[in-house]
């Protein structure tokens, strides 16, 4: 029955054109509270648009849609991309819609403009999203919301000042935006300190995975691999959060921040985990036939995508898990195996979150009871996982984290190709609050 | 109405007196403050004969077998028919908000234990109750729903005491409270029934001295002699959390005013020190309702829901806590991670 499944569900596709990747471009990431701390959304995406557009030359072009998403918005923003396409030098006639999917955002945004793209509803279009911690909106309390919202609901002045009269000092204080999860009260990192706690990861190991993503990012901006991927804003150039000349010995003499009253050894540090960012990033995608009828490059064809969810809140999985449930089906979908896959690209939202994923897929009782699979799913070739770095180097503005993957591993599985020849992959997993978990394939064309 | 007999659980007879309405319970902390000032009275005057229903372990010699029949609990259940829900949408939306409860038509378990909880009140501040409705201590907590209960369903709600025992650090006593549809059916099961046992602490029951420790009555960690440790002296290791609730200064004050339980010891450090308090503790109940809020839509419509209470939860406070899948529902258990104590500990089963 699932094989049947599976050949049917291939065969279905067989009919669908391609996606594929033209190319991106983001503003460089930097750490909250510099460079941007006066930057809004809107300005970072449009920035980034801008960009995008000059690039490839989309001056007063309509695009068959532009999709993106802030997971820190202010209400004012309820439009964001279809202002920032305003705001842009793309035709006013390019429609927009804003979604959201928390850390996945920018990558559900890539699924949503390939499925379109795929079914022929739309030639082209502009994926991506952005977010900032500096200019993140505050909220006020909820018994002053109320209280305020009684007085416009109010017909006299004898109600206005009744509903005014219940405001309390204590209500006064501002909401300043958190990343706990509503459900648990667990901040993300207290969550993953717990999974890395039940996976047994060392600390030594998360930092290594930290140590090789500001090497790897290092090496990737000095080669120049950057150079048609970012646009300078505000001043910066390069993401400032990456630190070429960090060493083991820096990263170990970080005090632990997370998991700190857990019976096991508190391992995670602002080192090993990804500092809070500002930036904003795109990606445009089309048909083949726009590509060449516009004289663009194509890097890369979206091969198919998968999302998940988990349990977190009775406990029954960890919080950024979700990615690994979703990549087993979404090979096996398409007929794939890990060792079918030359890039990695595993958002670092935490250097164990990268660890406990490929802990998971080589365990064999996770494999059977968890995943469903006859045993473990399969060990991952280390010297593939995010080669060119990922956001424990670059930062991680939620949102715009997606774009920056996509990009990246288009350009990776092109430059890839062009050098050997072959047909090459590139598999994309991004973990994000609330348990889901967003995951792709992209491959050379 | 037809009197059916009511017996307790042991088989004890019970007169039934029907009242007209659920009563308030504000009114019912003022007499049950007058009541324990009473009994505290009698525990300070044991001479007094009518006042001294109750006596403390150290009044007495150990060989007064004398009065066997001191404590005793008043042989009534409370009855009010035709409890009407509503009206109680506002209310209800507030308690579900309060607690993390999805907001809607249904009243979860908690949310009746709140709306019978003063019938159960007003069978403690009896005076012929033999016990201080102020300073007991609640221990634990057993509710089974049968089924939902909506918005708009007519109840009709029991409520008295049984089962008074001893218990290592005084009495302790279990106050019943069952709902049924108000529906003409006489259904002899109940919909909803709650056991909520208390400790009155200092108090002994008469020629039991001997078998007073009890320890299976004891939930663990509650003496804080022994806090942090299992029954059998193991030092007690945290699981992992699967959540924290950070529980303000005004906890206490938010559940008393939607739950109507506005004892002393949860309104604030001032009022909680006249009762030994060093802070305001949080009221069991909003922590018992905050874990089967966490359990979710899992529980179902009908599931068993209970909860020993340990130490209390001083405000401000953190709380971490776990829920743990069980074959046949939830664990769950709450603690003070510092200090690796036990807070509260239950489960939640469906049925």
């Amino acid at each position: 029955m699932a094989t049947r499944q599976k050949t049917s569900a291939a065969a279905d596709r067989q009919g669908v054109r391609d996606a594929v990747v033209v190319g991106g471009n983001r503003v460089p990431f930097s750490r909250a509270g510099k460079k941007y701390a006066d930057a809004s959304n809107q300005e970072m995406f449009t920035a980034a648009l801008e960009g995008l557009v000059a690039r490839f030359g989309l001056q007063g072009e309509r695009l068959g849609e532009a999709v993106g998403g802030a997971v820190l918005k202010h209400s004012r923003d309820f439009n964001l991309v279809r202002e920032s396409v305003l705001g842009s030098s793309l035709s006013p006639a390019t429609p927009a819609f804003d979604l959201q999917q928390a850390c996945a955002t920018g990558l559900e945004a890539t699924i949503n403009v390939a499925n379109k793209i795929r079914l022929g509803q739309i030639e082209s279009g502009v994926a991506g999203g952005s977010d900032t911690v500096s200019d993140a909106p505050i909220a006020v309390s909820e018994g002053l919301r109320r209280a305020l919202l009684e007085v416009q609901h109010a017909k006299t002045w004898q109600a206005r000042a009744k509903a005014l009269a219940a405001i309390r000092p204590g209500d006064l204080k501002p909401l300043v935006p958190a990343t706990d999860e509503p459900r648990t009260g667990l901040s993300m990192g207290e969550h993953q300190a717990i999974t890395t706690a039940r996976w047994g990861i060392a600390r030594e190991a998360q930092d290594e995975i930290a140590l090789a993503s500001h090497q790897h990012l290092a090496a990737a901006w000095e080669s120049g691999f950057f150079d048609d991927l970012v646009t300078p804003f505000r001043g910066l150039t390069r993401d400032d959060n990456l630190r070429a000349d960090t060493s083991l010995e820096k990263l170990a003499s970080l005090k632990p921040v997370f998991g700190r009253s857990l019976e096991a050894p508190a391992t995670m540090t602002a080192g090993n985990s990804t500092p809070l960012t500002d930036g904003a990033s795109t990606v445009l995608l089309g048909s083949r036939e726009w590509a060449e009828s516009h004289d663009l490059p194509v890097l890369a064809r979206v091969v198919d995508a998968e999302t998940a969810a988990v349990d977190f809140v009775h406990g029954h999985e960890g919080l950024l898990m979700a990615p690994v449930h979703a990549v087993p089906r979404l090979l096996a979908r398409n007929g794939l195996t890990l060792d079918d896959i030359d890039f990695f690209e595993i958002h670092e939202a935490f250097a164990s979150t990268v660890l406990t994923t490929l802990a998971a897929w080589e365990d064999a009782d996770y494999g059977k009871n968890e995943l469903g699979l006859p045993g473990a799913f399969g060990t991952v070739d280390r010297t593939k996982i995010n080669v060119n770095g990922s956001s424990l180097a670059a930062g991680h503005p939620f949102a715009a984290t997606g774009g920056r993957i996509v990009a990246t591993a288009a350009k990776l599985v092109a430059q890839r190709a062009a050098e050997t020849g072959e047909p090459a992959r590139a598999l994309i997993s991004v973990c994000a609050a609330g348990g889901l978990g967003a995951t792709a394939v992209v491959e050379s064309v | 109405m037809t009197a059916e007999p009511l017996r307790t659980t042991d088989g004890a007879a019970l007169r039934v007196e029907t009242q007209p309405s659920l009563p308030g319970l504000g009114g019912l902390y003022a007499r049950g403050a007058a009541a324990s000032g009473r009994i505290a009275a009698g525990r300070a005057l044991p001479s007094l004969p009518i006042i001294g229903t109750g006596r403390t372990a150290s009044d007495r010699p150990a060989d007064h077998a004398a009065g066997g029949d001191l404590l005793t609990l008043p042989d009534v259940a409370y009855r009010v028919p035709g409890v009407t829900t509503a009206d109680l949408a506002r209310h209800l939306h507030e308690y579900q908000r309060l607690l993390h409860e999805p907001v809607g038509d249904v009243l979860p378990a908690g949310y009746l234990h709140v709306l019978v909880f003063p019938l159960a009140t007003a069978v403690m501040v009896r005076g012929d109750f033999p016990l201080p409705l102020l300073g007991m201590v609640h221990l634990r907590n057993v509710v089974e729903l049968r089924g939902p209960v909506r918005l708009g369903d007519v109840l009709e709600v029991r409520a008295w005491a049984e089962n008074l025992r001893a218990h290592r650090r005084g009495v302790q006593v279990d106050l019943v409270t069952e709902i049924r549809p108000d529906d003409a059916k006489g259904n002899p099961d109940p919909l909803w029934r709650g056991v909520s046992t208390y400790l009155a602490k200092g108090f002994e029951l008469p020629g039991s001295r001997s078998s007073t420790s009890g320890a299976g009555e004891v939930p663990r960690g509650y003496d804080s002699a022994t806090a942090g440790t299992t029954s059998r002296g193991e030092t007690w290791l945290p699981p992992l959390p699967t959540g924290r609730w950070a529980l303000g200064p005004g906890t206490g004050r938010a559940y008393g005013a939607v739950s109507g339980d506005r004892n002393p010891i949860h309104l604030s450090a001032l009022s909680a020190k006249a009762f030994g308090f060093p802070r305001a503790i949080a009221h069991g109940m909003y922590t018992a309702a905050r874990a089967l809020a966490d359990v979710g839509h899992v529980r179902g419509d009908a599931y068993r829901w209970t909860v020993e209470f340990a130490k209390p939860v001083l405000l401000p406070g953190t709380v971490d806590m776990a829920i743990t899948p069980e074959t046949d529902g939830f664990a769950y258990v709450g603690w003070n991670a510092r200090r690796h104590r036990q807070h509260f500990s239950g489960a939640v089963t469906p049925l």
